[in-house]
This record gives C-alpha cells, structure tokens and sequence, in this order.
C-alpha cells in the first residue's frame, strides 16, 4: 500500500505532463489536418501515439529515455536529410521549382494576352438581378458603357448610367453595385472572364480597373497537352520539367516544374567537364584545408598546452587569454578578421607595411583563412591538450627518462603516440567539423578569389560546402537538384573518411 | 479504475478538451496585404501604412522588414508555397529569376499610368513581355569633384588622369577616381564604360541593340593608356575596390568619386559642392554610362492564393505607382520618386537636378536579363569586378582581359535577349 | 637563475606571443567600437579617438531596439541549452548504460548523420517550417518558438554524441549497484545519474548555449521582426547593409554581446576544460 502511494505522487505528475503534451499535439494535429498538412499532421499524431505508447505501457524501457529526442530527431534531421537525398534526382532549379499542377497553371495564367492595344477600362462590379457577378464597363474616350457577366454583354446607354465625377458609371438598370468592403471579403468576383467581344474578354486588374485579354495558352487536361489557340502551336511535357513546343523543343514556356531525372544529377558529376574539373579542384582543396586545419590548430594548441603544463607564474592570466578567441561569437571575430586582411586599410598590411592584396590571390587567400582558423581552433585543442597530458600517466615518462632519453625522444616516442591515440576521436570530429566548416569560408572570402574572366564558378578557397551553396543559392541559375547531389557525394566522403578513422582508433569496439 | 486506466483516460480527456475548445486560426488573416522589404524600406513603409491605414478600402497591410537586403533574397529564394509575401519591394535584378520560376504575376497597367514613367523603367520589371511590379525610386549614381582641389569640370577622362599624375606627390593623392557606395558592379559601371566597356548599348528610341557588343581591344587599350605605368602596373588613379573611397574623398585625398543619389546629402553637409555629372569618356563630350535603375514593388502570386490579388493589384498601381503615393512614401524614403508627376512636384534642390541631369546625359536601363545572365561564363556583376582585380591587381594584360570580358558579355546579352 | 631561464623562458615568450595573437583582432574592434569614422580601417594603432558615440546609438536609437536583442538572444540561448540537455541526456544514459537491440546501430547512425552537409537541409527545415505556420503560426516560420524547435532538432544528434562520450566517462559502480537495490532504469536514471552527471550536463548546455547565440544563418531567416531579432542577426545588419556599412556599431556590439559568453567561459573554465576532456580521455 505505501508503495503504491509513493509511486503515486510521481505517476500522477507523468500523467499531467503526458496529458499537457498530448492535449497540445492533438490540437496541432487538427489544426495541420484542417490546414490539409498531412505529412506534418500525420508525423504529429504518429508523436502522440509513440509518447503515449512508450509512457503508459511497459513495451520498451529503452525507448522511454529515446523518445523525445528521436521525434526530434526524426522531425529536424532525418526529414531534411530525406528531402535533399529525394531533390538530388530531381530536375530541380531554378525555373523548375514548382509542382506539376501549380507551374501548368501559371503557364495557362501567363498565356493570357493583352489584347493589342492593352484595353483597359473603368469598371465597378456589382452582381446581376440574378445574382450573378457583373461588371459595369466605362468606355469614357467613346462614351460608351455596358454590363458584362461571364456569358453576357448588354450595352447600357448612356443616358442610363449615373456617373461620378471622374465621368465612370456607377448605376446603371439590372446592376448592382457591391461596396468594396463587401468585394474585399473574397476575390472569387475577380476569377471571373467577362465577356467582351469575339475572343477577347475582361479580366479584373484592380479595385476599379479591367484590362481585356485573350486567352492564348488553354491546358488540355484529357491530351496532356498545352495548346496556343493563337498560333495553333502545341507544347508537350519534355520529360525534364517543361512544357516544351513540339517541333521545337528547346522553345519551352515558363514556368517549370520540378521533375524526376533519377541520376542524371549524379552521372553530371562525373561526365559533365564543367561540373567535374571544378569538384575535384575544390575537392582537393577542401582535404587540404580541413587537413591543415586540423594539424595547425592542434600544434599550437598542444605546443601551448606543453608550454603551460607546469605550475610558472601567470599561467591563469595566459588561459585566460588564450581561450578568448573560442569565447567570441565566432560570426563576429571572423567578420572583423575579414576586415582587417582588406588591402588597403586592413591592419594586417599596415602592420606588415606591405600592400598584399589578400583576398585576390589565391595562394594569400588561402593561406589567410588557414591563419583565421588557427585562431578560431586552436583554444579548443589547448583546453583539451593540457587536460589530456594531466590524464597521461607520467610513470613511463620519467621511466624514459631515467634510461637517457631527451626531452625530445620522450615527447616524439611516447606522449605524442598516447596523446594521438587519446585525442583520435577529437580530431577525427575536428577534420569533419572543418571539411563542412561554412561560416568561415562563407563570411571570410565568400569562397574567393574567382577568375571570373575564364568562367570560374568555383573560387580558390571555396570548399565543398561553400561551392554547394553557391550552386543551390547563388546568383546564378540555382541549380538545388545538382547542390543536393553534390551534399550526398560530400556526405558519403565525409562519413567514409570518420568511419575508417574511428574503426581505426577502435572507438567503435566500445559500442557493443 | 486501476492505475493504466486512469492515466489512458485523463490524457484522452484532456486531449479531447483541446480538440474542442478551439477555433482553428487561419495563418493568414482575410484581406491582410503582406508586404516584404528590407531593413531600411521596411520601416519607412510601415510606418506610411500606419500613417495611411486606408489607402485601400477594406483591406489592411503588414509590412515585414528583413535584416537586411541579402536576408530578403535569401527569403524569396526560399519560400515556397504561399508563406512568401504578397507584395515586395526590390532589386530589379531578381525579376529575372523569381519569374523563370514563377514566384511572381503580372500587373496590368493603364495606358495613362504607363505615361507616368520614362519608358525604359519597364525593363527592369519585365520578363518576357510581362511586366510584375511598378517602378516606386531611382537608383543612380553620378560623379562629383573636389572643388578645393579641382578648379573645372574635366572635359574627358585624360583631364583627370593628367590631373591626378600632376597632383599626386604634391598633393598626397590616394587615387584619381573611386567609387563611394553601390559597389564596383553596380555603381562601378561608369568606370568600365567611360573607357569603352558596356555590358550592352541601347538604340536611340529606348531598346537594346542585342548585336553590338563593345571593342575590347579599344577598352584594353584605354585601360593600358590611362590606368597602367610603363610597367604595366596600375598608375594607381583607379583603384580596383572602392574600399575606403568615401573616407578618402572626404579627407580631400581623392579628387573625384560618384556618389549615389541616396547619399548625396551626407557630402553636402560636409561642405562639398554637388557639381554632379557623368564620368567623361575618353573623347570630349562622351561620358560613361551609369544604370539609371529603379526600385519595383512587385506582385507575386501568392497574392491570387490568399484572394488578395485585387487589392494587391490595385495597392500597387494606384498607390506605389501614383505620384500622391510616391510623394507620400519618398517624404520618408528620401530617395527620387520613379513618377514623373511625382518628380515635377516635390521640391527639388540644385543637387538632384544635377544628379538627374546627369542621368539624363548617360543613364541605360538595368537590363535584368542581360545582367543575370551567365551563359558566357559569368554574369555582370561577378565579372565587371573580376576584370579590375585581374588587370590592377594581378597584372594580367589589360587587352586580353578586355577581349574576354567583351566576349562574355556579347554572349550573355545574346542568350539573355530571350528573357526579355 | 640559469636553470629558469633554459626551463621557463620559452614558456613565457611562447604564451605571450600567442596572447598577443588573440588578442590582436580583439584589440582592433575595440578601438574600432570607439572611433566615430564607421570604417574598419585603422591608420593607427594607437586610439586617436575615445567616443562613446557608438555604444550611445545603440542604447538610444529608437530604430534600433539593441536590449530586444540582447533579450531575444538569451532567451532563445538558455531554452535551447536546458531544453537539449534535458532530452538528449536521458537518451545518451540509455545509450551508455542500458542493453537493447539496435543500440550498435543507432550510435553509428547518430554519428554519421552529424556528417551530412547541413546547408541543403536549410532550404528543408525553411519548407517544413513555412508549412508548420500555415496551421501554427506561434511555432512555425517567424517565431522564436519555431526556431528553438530547429535548433533543438538540429542539436540533438550532436548534443546525444556528447553526452555519451562524457556520460561514458562517469563510473558505472554506482548506478550499477543501484540496479542491484532493484531500483528500475528510470529510478536509477532519476536519483543515480542526474545529480552525478550535473556539472557534465551543465558544460554540454553551456556549450550549446554558446553555438546558439552564435547562430546567424538560420536566424536570419526566420527572425525577420526588428523586435524579435537576435543580437547576431540584428548587428549583421549594420555591415550588410545594400549600400553602405557601419563598422561602428557593429564593432560596439559585438563587445557587448560577446560579454554574457565570455563571462560565463572564464568563470566556469576549469568545468569546461575538465568536461572537454572527460568526454575524450577514455583511451
């Protein structure tokens, strides 16, 4: 009996809680299914069964601290992750965004042309004694007026309209006028093709305004085909996201849809020269910049760590400083390191008195975001360094030294092999952080510099992260179909490059 | 009732309680007009809308300011959907691609609101013959000179070089000629033209000549006459950044710069004389072209999504583009309205008569489909900067670069005449 | 005397040549955050000019609502530090310390994901929380709730792979010998582990703490409303401007902001050094 009770109290609080969050995702979940959300609505209610299955039954205890963070997990990385591995065998880019049905529809949308002159009248809309939307139409330059539905056009003369100041009719027998509050509530009025004359008719441009048009491109739902009833021309679906004149394919109508191309982004990156020359140049580099990265911020970290793992006066003054770079919000020490490299006015050449153009050669470029680096990294492999050589036993050390080995042979035979067998895992994650380091490439150089003259897309110090980016979201054409090919290839770099280095460092033997 | 029950029944209940007693909120409130913009329109706008609650009848407006110009690219690049804004003011260089991908409507304007605007407005706000906004300012730049240093308008280009070779030692010049703000792209095209180098040429009734491209021998060869030493290095007149430009000018230790006709009174009040004109070409009586571009309010298609295309239709061609608007938005804005009628009444100073002057002598439409374009290699804007930075700063020879860049250029006009 | 010198010198010009090299940059903003010319450019390295013009337009510029933004920041900064660590422990216990099937697997997944070039993800995680506002707007695109639950999201599989490595770190003898007292998983979870792997907690939260306030391109994407902006953000703007940049405030900022974190750093710097470690030195 006490037992239950004791247990009560904590029940009853998962209980509440439980409930607090059900109540809040089911009303999510309504609101997404109500808002036609059905993926996300769907995700939400698969949340609350888990959470209410996991928690009021005894099927799993693992599962009862995974819970959580898998729905997160699921909802924030692996969704996206699915979404860029599905993009990448798309036909995705810009002009090419759109689904199927929305692009046929602003194709047929833009397919409504002006007529010659670009006729535009006054109007005023109001409905029919039948209830039918009208339109009563000014045209003042020939004093003349009329009321236009979709099937009907009955001229009004003009010694029967009443018009305001500005010489529009407002009334007229068998109109209607409807306020603009009223018209504002819904714009169904304004979908309306009224009719005009042959095959012209008036579309709604504005609260008082009505342009006549044409209606040029139809869509034929039953052929699949989109037809010009002006020029008799017809536009069939190229297979790649286009509605594309048959005759003349490479006439296509805008806008695209994104459309599915299976591999074709993936054999791009090997057979197309323009993609695959600058992928392995910024490949190469991206190796070697995560790799120097990786060696200079770790030997000046372990070179300081080394220096201050003795008890000498001030040393706390020195951490203190020392660690003020990983302190800084990186975005802003980067952004002023930007400045300073500037060739003019930046501090680095005054201090130098030179007059190097940093950010314009490539070799300086480079070697300016590997010395940025440095200062943002090397903080963090001194604070781990100079744990690390506490945790190393020094037994072996004095040992060696005992049988005559300098302080050298003892640093280059046993600390640095233990410490590198020690730190493997940091710096494995080190070189992963920096092989995807975007900020710094990013805010630093922006990927620069590019001999634009000969066609560079790809900059000197751009990295595969940052050369992505370029393509998904550049000035140029966005190209996110090929940039969603391009991130799985790095992925698939990347995580081969850390699983081989993990086996090898054996951390994985602890999973078991 | 056991424990499990219990538990099972109270969290049902109270999900079941949450399920009913809310009304499911619409994200987009009936009738509400939302605007995007940057972070200094942005304000402006809201607050004349907040002045203006009912310019139009029965709907209402939210203005929403990025951080910053890129961030408000970035967002329309990115939205999807109909969570994009209905209406945005912008650059008139991302029409090209928000339309290919059909982010954007059409808006029809009327005969008599057409004349409000110089014609050439309408390129910067069409795609392939349809226009999707309305011209709301004018961007341009001109140049001025330091009259305490500069006694007369230089005649041609070679005046202010000879100028800045007489003076540079005495006078302890850092340059000839730099660019203080638009960056050397946009506002850096006077500089490429006045020594020959034009992305594109305009006919004389306003349309572009798509054949003619410009001479890059000529240009590489002015290059090399007025901006190299014997060594082939620059002389130093025209820096290849505009990094510093305006601390040096006013420090009076560069003799000409362009300002931009949003910041010109910033220099007035420092005491400079707003003597505006283009860049002299190389021969007397020539000048180099600058974009003489406008600002668009654009409509896209969310606007049809949220049924608010009328009112959006009608905010921007009888608000945005009329001159009580206009006049309206740029009491604040403090930019030139776009409207001529706009232009003919606000009281306008010597200063921005100069500068329009200046633009009537040598602005050309910004051409959108031509600059965007990258089909030879590059757009405008990446490789306008990249052909100073080879020349000045790399040393390569200014004629081979120039027949590059001209090259390009002829292509990416060629190929960007279909986005027209 | 001598001896000192061969021991210790080196040690003393190694550390202060590199403090000189931290601090450089620092240096630089400062007299940058109280020169009145708005550029980056320094013609000098001593400070001609001491202006608190800079720090006063923050503070006093009604445009600019600079303590919003310091707000918004750690708001937004401690929600995501305590809300990560509270949910991504218990799952770093169970990945330590209990036995179930597919727990090799899960391990190798939460790390390898952590490897995915997360850039593209953006233009996914904007889609999901743009369709999220449709039906939710206080939690979908725009708001700051929204944007803790990404960054939340986005954290978890880097917070978990943490947290193991410390957690692994922590002796077993004690949980395990509550497990032999019968105590259940949850039990030993609540009474055994929590309060001795606090200070580790605290150093992993910490730690996101800092990459939250950091955090710039997603923010500025979804905090769009002067008001609602983080610091990182809303100084972004004063050097990213279209036309012209204004190194001033920036500069000024930056020292403010960077105050809270760097405070908070140096004071707990000995929990962080020993948590970095702890989550690697286990050979």
């Amino acid at each position: 009996m006490s037992g239950l009770i004791r247990g009560n109290f904590a029940f009853m609080g998962k209980v509440a809680l439980l409930a607090i969050v059900t109540a809040m995702l089911a009303l999510l979940t309504e609101h997404a299914f109500v808002q036609k959300e059905y993926a996300i609505g769907s995700f939400l209610l698969f949340a609350i069964l888990a959470l209410n299955f996991t928690y009021l039954t005894k099927f799993s205890i693992p599962l009862k601290f995974f819970v959580p963070g898998i729905l997160f997990f699921i909802a924030f990385v692996i969704a996206p992750i699915i979404f860029t591995l599905s993009m990448s065998t798309y036909h995705y880019q810009t002009g090419n965004i759109l689904g199927k049905g929305e692009a046929t529809q602003q194709v047929v949308t833009l397919g409504a042309e002006p007529d010659e002159n670009g006729t535009t009248f006054d109007i005023n809309v109001g409905e029919t004694p039948s209830g039918d939307f009208a339109i009563l139409v000014s045209d003042i330059a020939n004093n003349k007026f009329f009321i236009s539905t979709k099937d009907t056009r009955t001229e009004v003369p003009a010694s029967g309209v009443t018009l305001d100041e500005n010489g529009v009719a407002t009334a007229a027998p068998g109109f209607t006028l409807i306020s603009a509050e009223m018209l504002s509530k819904s714009d169904d009025y304004s979908r309306i093709h009224y009719k005009y004359q042959d095959k012209f008719y008036i579309g709604i441009e504005g609260q008082n305004v009505g342009a006549v048009f044409q209606q040029s491109l139809t869509y034929d739902k039953a052929a699949g085909v989109i037809k010009n009833v002006v020029t008799g021309d017809t536009y069939k679906d190229n297979g790649r996201g286009n509605w594309a004149k048959v005759g003349a394919p490479d006439e296509m109508l805008t806008p695209g849809w994104r459309a599915p191309i299976w591999f074709e982004n993936y054999t791009k990156l090997v057979s197309d020269e323009k993609v695959r020359t600058p992928l392995i140049k910024v490949f190469i580099w991206t190796v070697v910049f995560a790799g120097m990265s990786v060696l200079t911020t770790f030997a000046l970290g372990l070179l300081l760590a080394m220096a201050l793992n003795r008890k000498i006066r001030g040393r706390r003054i020195y951490r203190s400083i020392l660690i003020l770079p990983y302190a800084m919000p990186s975005v802003m020490s980067i952004l002023i390191w930007a400045g300073m490299f500037d060739t003019e006015f930046g501090a680095i050449n005054n201090l130098l008195h030179t007059h190097i153009a940093w950010f314009t050669d490539a070799n300086f470029a480079r070697g300016a975001v590997l010395l940025v680096n440095l200062w943002l990294g090397f903080p963090y492999f001194y604070l781990i360094c100079s744990g690390s050589l506490q945790a190393i036993p020094t037994e072996l050390q004095e040992a060696a030294a005992i049988d005559g080995a300098n302080p050298r042979q003892i640093f280059r035979k046993i600390t640095l092999p233990l410490l590198l067998q020690i730190l493997s895992p940091l710096l494995i994650a080190s070189f992963a952080f920096n092989f995807n380091n975007f900020n710094l490439i990013y805010l630093l150089t922006g990927g620069g510099p590019r001999e634009t003259l000969d066609g560079q897309i790809a900059g000197a110090t751009d990295i595969l992260i940052s050369y992505t980016y370029q393509i998904a979201f550049g000035n140029n054409t966005q190209d996110f179909g090929l940039a969603s090919a391009i991130s799985v290839l790095i992925f698939v770099l990347v995580a081969s490059i850390s699983l081989y280095g993990l086996k090898k460092s054996k951390v994985m033997e602890t999973f078991g | 009732m056991n424990r499990k029950r219990l538990g099972l029944f109270g969290v049902i209940a109270s999900a079941a309680l949450a399920i009913t007693a809310t009304v499911v909120p619409a994200a987009h409130a009936a009738s509400e007009i939302l605007i995007w913009a940057d972070e200094t329109r942005g304000p402006h706008l809201a607050t004349l809308f907040a002045a203006n609650p009912n310019v139009i009848p029965g709907s209402t407006i939210k203005v929403v300011s990025f951080s910053s110009y890129a961030a408000l690219g970035d967002a329309l690049d990115k939205y999807t959907g109909s969570a994009g804004p209905d209406i945005f003011i912008g650059g008139n260089d991302w029409v090209t691609k928000l339309a290919k991908s059909g982010k954007l409507a059409p808006v029809t304007l009327t005969a008599s609101q057409k004349s409000n605007f110089a014609a050439t407005n309408f390129f910067d706000l069409t795609y392939k013959k349809k226009i999707y906004g309305v011209p709301v300012d004018i961007n341009n730049v001109a140049m001025v000179y330091n009259t305490k240093l500069v006694t007369s308008a230089p005649k041609t280009y070679g005046d202010m070089v000879d100028f800045y070779k007489a003076n540079k030692v005495s006078k302890g010049l850092k340059a000839g000629l730099c660019f203080t703000g638009g960056g050397m792209a946009w506002g850096g095209l006077s500089g490429l033209s006045a020594l020959g180098a034009d992305p594109y040429f305009m006919r004389a009734k306003g349309v572009p000549d798509v054949y003619k491209g410009f001479n890059g021998t000529t240009f590489g060869n002015n290059v090399k006459k007025y901006l190299l030493d014997a060594n082939g290095k620059s002389n130093g007149f025209f820096p290849a950044t505009d990094t510093g430009c305006a601390d040096n000018f006013k420090a009076g230790l560069v003799p000409y710069a362009t300002l931009g006709n949003w910041e010109w009174k910033k220099y007035q009040d420092l005491g400079f004389t707003m003597n505006f004109m283009p860049v002299p070409g190389v021969v007397a009586g020539t000048y180099g072209h600058m974009f003489g571009s406008v600002n668009g309010a654009f409509l896209t298609t969310n606007a049809e999504k949220h049924g608010v295309a009328v009112a959006a239709k009608s905010l921007l061609t009888g608000y945005f583009a009329s001159a009580a608007g206009q006049i309206a938005y740029e009491a604040i804005e403090l930019r030139p309205p776009a409207n001529l009628d706009a232009q003919a009444s606000a009281s306008v100073s010597d200063a921005q008569k100069n500068m329009a002057n200046a633009a009537t002598l040598a602005g050309i439409p910004q051409i959108g489909a031509f600059l965007g374009s990258n089909a030879g290699g590059a757009n405008y804007w990446d490789s306008s900067g990249g052909y100073w930075t080879a020349v000045l700063v790399q040393g390569k020879d200014p004629v081979v670069e120039g027949k590059k860049l001209a090259a390009m250029w002829k292509k990416n006009v060629a190929v960007g005449k279909a986005d027209l | 005397m001598n001896n000192w010198v061969r021991e210790n010198l080196w040690r003393h010009v190694l550390a202060i040549a590199v403090c000189l090299f931290s601090l450089f940059p620092l240096y630089l903003v400062v007299l940058s955050s109280l020169s009145t010319n708005g550029s980056l450019h320094l013609t000098s390295f001593v400070p001609t000019e001491f202006s608190l013009k800079n720090f006063r337009f923050l503070f006093n510029s009604p445009k600019i609502p600079f303590t919003h933004w310091v707000q918004n920041s750690l708001v937004i900064a401690s929600t995501v530090a305590i809300c990560s660590v509270v949910i991504g422990a218990a799952s770093a216990f169970a990945f330590s310390r209990l036995r179930f099937k597919g727990k090799k697997f899960g391990i190798q997944l939460l790390l390898l994901v952590q490897m995915f070039p997360a850039i593209l993800a953006l233009s996914a995680v904007y889609v999901i929380m743009e369709r999220v506002y449709r039906f939710a707007p206080q939690i979908g695109l725009g708001s700051q709730a929204g944007l803790v639950l990404v960054y939340l999201g986005g954290s978890m599989g880097v917070n978990i792979w943490l947290l193991k490595g410390f957690v692994d770190s922590i002796p077993a003898e004690l949980d395990e010998a509550a497990k032999i007292d019968g105590a259940s998983a949850v039990q030993t979870y609540w009474l055994i582990f929590v309060p001795l792997a606090a200070p580790v907690l605290a150093v992993v939260s910490l730690l996101s703490f800092i990459g939250t306030f950091n955090e710039f391109i997603l923010a500025r994407l979804f905090l769009v409303q002067m008001d609602g902006r983080t610091v990182a953000v809303g100084l972004q703007q004063f050097i990213g401007g279209q036309y012209s940049q204004n190194w001033g405030p920036f500069a000024a900022g930056s020292i403010l902001a960077s105050i809270p974190i760097v405070v908070i750093f140096l004071s707990l710097q000995k929990y962080i050094v020993n948590g970095l470690t702890a989550g690697s030195v286990k050979g």
